[in-house]
This record gives structure tokens, C-alpha cells and sequence, in this order.
């Protein structure tokens, strides 16, 4: 039988903005993880099962180094896709978005990169969906997510998975087994936030680029 | 008077105990000339140590000493940490280094160089 495809995700992002907790939510993963100590990084081995066979994310979730400072070239490299996160209730962690890029871009040219907003449950939303460019800008897939509720939780690895395979038409077939969510998001809210985000792309994006 | 172990480990287990309870406690221990390298960000001064300091996200760390060695330095002393330190929300240990030089100021001493950095096989 032929290895499973395996790639390895770099999660980056604001200390604080979720990054843990979401990776936590696949169970398998979770369950066989590794914490290697000389990295300062848990490896989580996130399975899901398309139309096209077995795939793993192998994802990098840090120790929390970040809060002391940047990354170390080592978290990066041999990076082949990654999710850059931030805390939808706190602007500072979208306006730091851009190094985070920057940082990931340096060592990983050209790799699949999915930019998500987490905490969409709390109904306290600083970042708004027409503020959220970022994105258009440097062609990566946006997604509002809530690690705490599974909303949009299988959207990113979906969208990497496509482009990793090459296959617009690769589906998930089976659903992981998650944590059970702890909170429940708004269904209508949802909605409208999704309404939001496709009126702000069918925008001209604004000339300046360091703006939030 | 003390000997330099015993003075090293009494500045360190304050240093250590003030940074992980409330890090806008340390700007005492610094002087205008202090110097900060933090990870490879380097800072000049007591208040902008503090500064940057109580602004990273650090609330519940907490540090373990493994080792520490001292040596007299210029009437002064220059101290080596290692150790293992958690971040807040944190489940996982890293390792640290930490060095300090010591000047003596009026029968007391203030940090007058601090280097840290979190330590990785990469």
C-alpha cells in the first residue's frame, strides 16, 4: 500500500489568538501528537479522508515562543502549506497578521496559506468581515472560524488539501471525530457575516495596504 | 559578607519570583545604562525595560532554575542561568539561558547587562 500523503502545516499567529485550542479539536490528532522538546513544538498528525484517499496534516503548533518574540527559522522551514491565525475580538492580532506573512513567506515561498479569524462565537467581533483584505491581497483563502464551537473547522484543511493535490474537486468523505463544541455559534449571524465577506470581496481593494 | 553564590541566588530567586508575579515590579532592579537583549530584541534603560517587558503577553509564566553559575566581575557579578520555563495557557516546557551582570551601587547591586533567549536544537 502506497504512504499516506503527508505534508507538514505551519501554524503561526498572535499568542492568545486560538491556535492550541484549535488544533486540539481533532481527536486522533490530539491523541497522537508529539511534543518534541529541542523544537518547542507539538506535532499534530491531522488525518481526514477525501474522495481521493488519506491525507495528514502534519501541524506545528508552538510551545508559545511567539509571546517571547518571533519564530526561529526551524519552525518554518520544509513548511508545504500553513494557517495564519488571529483573534477576530482583537484588532492588534489582524494588524499583525502581515509579519506574520511576511515570516512565513521568507523561509516558505509559494506555499497554499489560509488566513483565519478565530472566535466568531463571541458576539463582541472587533475585526469586521469588509476590514478582513489581507487576503485578496496576497491571494490566500480567508475563513471565519470558532475552535471552541467546530464552526468552519474542516474549511481550511479543505482548501489546502485541494491545492496540495492539485484537485478543485477533492471533497472530504468523512468527518473526523472532533471535541464536542463547548459553545454554540449563531446560525443567522453566520449568515450575514458570510454576506459581509462576499460583498467586501466583490470590492475594489483600497490603494493603501498598511491600513486596518 | 556574603559569598557570590549566595548573593547570585538570592538576586535570581527575587528576579525570577518579581518577573513571573508582576514584571512591572522589575524596573528597581535596572539603571538608565541597564541593557536588554530579549530574544534578540535589545532595549536601553530601566523604564524602557519595563516597557517592553510588562508588554509581552507573558501573564502565568512561570520559570524553574536548573542551573546558575557565578563569578566576580568588576566588584560586581556575572551570573548564568538555565532552566525550563511554562507560558501561560501552556502545556509544554521550553528551555532558557539568561545572563546578568551585576554592578555594585551603594552597598546594593542593579543589573546593568540581561541577555535571554528560549533554546532549540535549530
Amino acid at each position: 500500500m502506497a504512504e499516506t500523503p503527508t505534508f507538514k502545516l505551519v501554524l503561526v499567529g498572535d499568542g492568545g489568538t486560538g491556535k492550541t485550542t484549535f488544533v486540539k479539536r481533532h481527536l486522533t490528532g490530539e491523541f497522537e501528537k508529539k511534543y518534541i522538546a529541542t523544537l518547542g513544538v507539538e506535532v499534530h498528525p491531522l488525518s481526514f479522508t477525501t474522495n481521493f484517499g488519506q491525507i495528514i496534516f502534519n501541524t506545528w503548533d508552538t510551545a508559545g515562543q511567539e509571546k517571547f518574540g518571533g519564530l526561529r527559522d526551524g519552525y518554518y522551514i520544509n513548511g508545504q502549506c500553513g494557517i495564519i491565525m488571529f483573534d477576530l475580538t482583537s484588532r492588534i492580532t489582524y494588524k499583525n497578521v502581515p509579519n506574520w506573512h511576511r515570516d512565513l513567506v521568507r523561509v516558505c515561498e509559494n506555499i497554499p496559506i489560509v488566513l483565519c479569524g478565530n472566535k466568531v462565537d463571541i458576539k463582541e467581533r472587533k475585526v469586521k468581515p469588509k476590514a478582513i483584505d489581507f487576503h485578496r491581497k496576497k491571494s490566500l483563502q480567508y475563513y471565519d472560524i470558532s475552535a471552541k464551537s467546530n464552526y468552519n473547522f474542516e474549511k481550511p484543511f479543505l482548501w489546502l488539501a485541494r491545492k496540495l493535490a492539485g484537485h478543485q474537486d477533492l471533497e472530504f468523505v468523512a468527518s473526523p471525530a472532533l471535541a464536542p463544541a463547548e459553545v454554540q455559534v449563531d446560525a443567522a449571524l453566520m449568515h450575514q457575516y458570510n454576506e459581509e465577506l462576499n460583498n467586501a470581496a466583490a470590492m475594489p481593494l483600497p490603494e493603501e495596504d498598511d491600513d486596518l | 559578607m556574603a559569598d557570590i553564590n549566595t548573593i547570585g541566588a538570592q538576586f535570581t530567586e527575587f528576579y525570577y519570583k518579581t518577573f513571573d508575579a508582576g514584571r512591572n515590579q522589575l524596573g528597581a532592579l535596572y539603571r538608565p545604562t541597564s541593557m536588554l537583549s530579549f530574544e534578540g530584541a535589545q532595549t536601553l534603560g530601566d523604564a524602557a525595560i519595563v516597557e517592553k517587558l510588562t508588554g509581552l503577553p507573558l501573564d502565568g509564566l512561570v520559570h524553574k532554575i536548573s542551573t546558575q553559575d557565578v563569578q566576580p566581575l568588576d566588584g560586581g557579578l556575572l551570573i548564568t542561568v538555565t532552566g525550563q520555563l511554562l507560558a501561560g495557557g501552556e502545556t509544554n516546557a521550553q528551555f532558557f539561558t539568561q545572563t546578568f551582570h551585576l554592578k555594585p551601587d551603594g552597598g546594593s547591586y542593579y543589573v546593568q547587562n540581561d541577555i535571554f533567549r528560549l533554546v532549540y536544537g535549530l
